[in-house]
């Protein structure tokens, strides 16, 4: 028994030493826990709030609001997610290698191997909700589906750009993804996920407002909820797709250099 | 009484060869390596440091630290259409390096590295249209999937078309005796059966040059045996696919081999075919001929002397 616990130990302090040697994910991890708990700081003292009623949008519940926020959450991390774990499966498997030989060039299998965990966080979101119209009340009548839809797409290229300097991020420091931290991390107070922003302090409310997370929710509940049509969202889609714009081809450029950088340095497949 | 061949035993200092009658180890590639036809494999002037490896905060500075570590330093051979050219060197000779600057996995310091007319810096993409890498490890598979499958998978990565992969895959896994493979997951098969599985995707899309580093280093002597059996008579005599690999297994050297490029600590110090290299140094064996040239120890190399 004492022999057993002993190698546990062994293993824990093992594990501990390698994750020592990865210092940015100790603290952004520390940071992001500070990050959670202000979020579920403001859920309380809003639901608490007699704003609620007068912040939320029309008609709406407190549920389908913060059911498309949760939801739509789920999307965003997919979406900054995606590319690294990608990157990151296929440097632990040994797969990296094998596929960098292959006639495939690596922005393209890292984006293929996205493919799938945006679909079935598709398809999850889509029970989300359904489970919601169906034993909620969630008012899924009131949705204009092809705004969804433009919004989704919207969303993937302007947060795209966000995983892929993440993936550059993580072909060059090996671990730790401060774009998916800072979105999600920050988003969570601060780009009404479960709230709406017009609760929050001032200067949070000034980072709300330069986060692209804000415009994408924005834009999703008015088509969900209020069914707006495209034109009606053009604000909203307009900054996001400005996003995608300046996003996507500075993280392809990152991309390129870093993978450059670690083929200089030899350090590509490293862990 | 037995002899020792160390290095200044050699009929000239090994610091003085480059000049001497060891001027095939030049560094002068024209004295090393005739020009030869249709290349498969040009490499020129290669050089390839790496940087220092840091450690703690520093770290974060890693990916942009100059390289300073040199790795290969103007290395310059050609390998022939149809010939296999080892690689031989002691662990971090570079052979390695030079395997993966061939597969387009590290980018060279300077020179260049040219496959089948494709320069690997400048044009990838053709190169790796034209090369199969085995790097010799058994990683490299999904391993919930059947071999099929992973083949199917890799095979289409390569533009291969799934008619082309269907009459493909079961006529190399036959060749390699792989049949069992086919249907099994990759984590129920043994090391042996990864080594030739990665063998057979690295020739799935016909390749005109083959690059492993060093192949049979976990296969058991039988089944490497049978491996080497196979790439002298299916790789390089059937499909004449020019072979370069690394390997520190002498005998598989001398089996497989045309020519035989020593390198020591990044310096390629002879090319030539094992015969003449065992000639040239007065050696009786490649082993004696590799300490030789490189001057290692040849503690290893002891051999009773007739009276």
């Amino acid at each position: 028994m004492m022999r057993a616990l002993r190698d546990l130990l062994l293993f824990f302090q093992r594990d501990l030493r390698i994750a020592s040697t990865y210092r940015s994910p100790f603290v952004l991890e520390i940071v992001e826990a500070l990050f959670g708990a202000a979020t579920f700081y403001y859920v309380a003292r809003f639901v608490d709030s007699p704003e609620l009623k007068q912040s939320l949008p029309h008609g709406t519940t407190y549920f389908a609001y913060s059911l498309v926020g949760f939801a739509f959450f789920d999307y965003l991390h997919a979406a900054l997610d995606s590319f690294d774990r990608s990157l990151e499966e296929a440097r632990d498997t040994g797969t990296l290698e094998p596929l960098l030989v292959t006639q495939v060039p690596l922005p393209v299998i890292i984006a293929g191997s996205a493919v799938y965990p945006f679909l079935a966080t598709t398809l999850r979101i889509a029970v989300y909700l359904g489970w919601g119209a169906l034993l909620f009340g969630f008012p899924l009548h009131s949705a204009n589906w092809l705004t969804v839809i433009v919004v989704l797409l919207a969303t993937l290229l302007a947060f795209s750009g966000m995983g892929i300097l993440s993936s550059a991020y993580l072909l060059l420091f090996k671990r730790g993804n401060p774009a998916k931290w800072f979105l999600l991390s920050v988003s969570g107070v601060a780009g009404g996920m479960l709230f709406p922003v017009s609760i929050l302090p001032d200067w949070l409310q000034l980072v709300a407002h330069v986060n692209p997370v804000t415009y994408a929710l924005d834009a999703m509940r008015s088509a969900l909820l209020d069914g707006a049509s495209v034109l009606q969202i053009a604000r909203p889609l307009s900054i996001l797709l400005l996003f995608a714009v300046i996003l996507l081809p500075l993280a392809m450029a990152t991309f390129s250099w870093a993978l450059r950088r670690t083929k200089i340095t030899g350090t590509l497949s490293h862990r | 009484m037995r002899r020792v061949y160390l290095t200044g035993e050699l009929p000239i200092p090994l610091s003085k060869t480059l000049a001497g009658p060891f001027a095939l180890f030049s560094r002068n590639r024209h004295v090393i390596n005739s020009r030869v036809p249709d290349n498969a494999i040009r490499i020129d002037s290669l050089f390839k440091s790496f940087p220092p490896a840091r450690t703690g905060w520093r770290a974060f500075l890693q990916p942009f630290a100059a390289s300073t570590s040199p790795a290969l330093r103007n290395v310059s051979l050609e390998v022939k259409q149809g010939e296999s050219v080892a690689l031989l060197g002691t662990n971090g000779a570079g052979k390695t390096t030079l395997l993966r600057i061939l597969a387009t996995l590290l980018l060279p310091t300077s020179g260049s590295a040219v496959i089948a007319g494709h320069d690997a810096v400048r044009d990838p993409g053709a190169v790796r249209s034209q090369l199969g890498y085995h790097a010799g490890s058994d990683l490299g598979f999904y391993a919930r999937l059947t071999g099929r499958e992973n083949l199917h998978f890799f095979g289409r990565l390569n533009h291969l078309a799934d008619s082309q992969l269907r009459s493909r895959i079961p006529e190399l896994a036959e060749r390699f005796e792989l049949q069992s493979a086919l249907e099994r997951q990759v984590r129920a098969l043994s090391s042996g059966m990864i080594q030739r599985l990665s063998l057979l995707r690295a020739m799935i899309h016909e390749p005109k040059v083959l690059l492993l580093d060093e192949p049979t280093r976990s296969l058991d002597a039988i089944a490497a045996a049978e491996f080497r059996s196979f790439l002298k008579s299916e790789v390089l005599k059937r499909r004449g696919t020019s072979l370069l690999f690394a390997s520190h297994t002498l005998s598989e050297i001398e089996l497989l081999a045309d020519r035989v490029a020593i390198l020591n600590e990044g310096e390629l110090v002879a090319l030539d075919t094992p015969a003449n290299l065992k000639s040239r140094s007065g050696a009786t064996t490649l082993q004696q001929a590799f300490c030789r040239f490189t001057g290692h120890s040849a503690r290893a190399l002891e051999e009773p002397v007739p009276s």
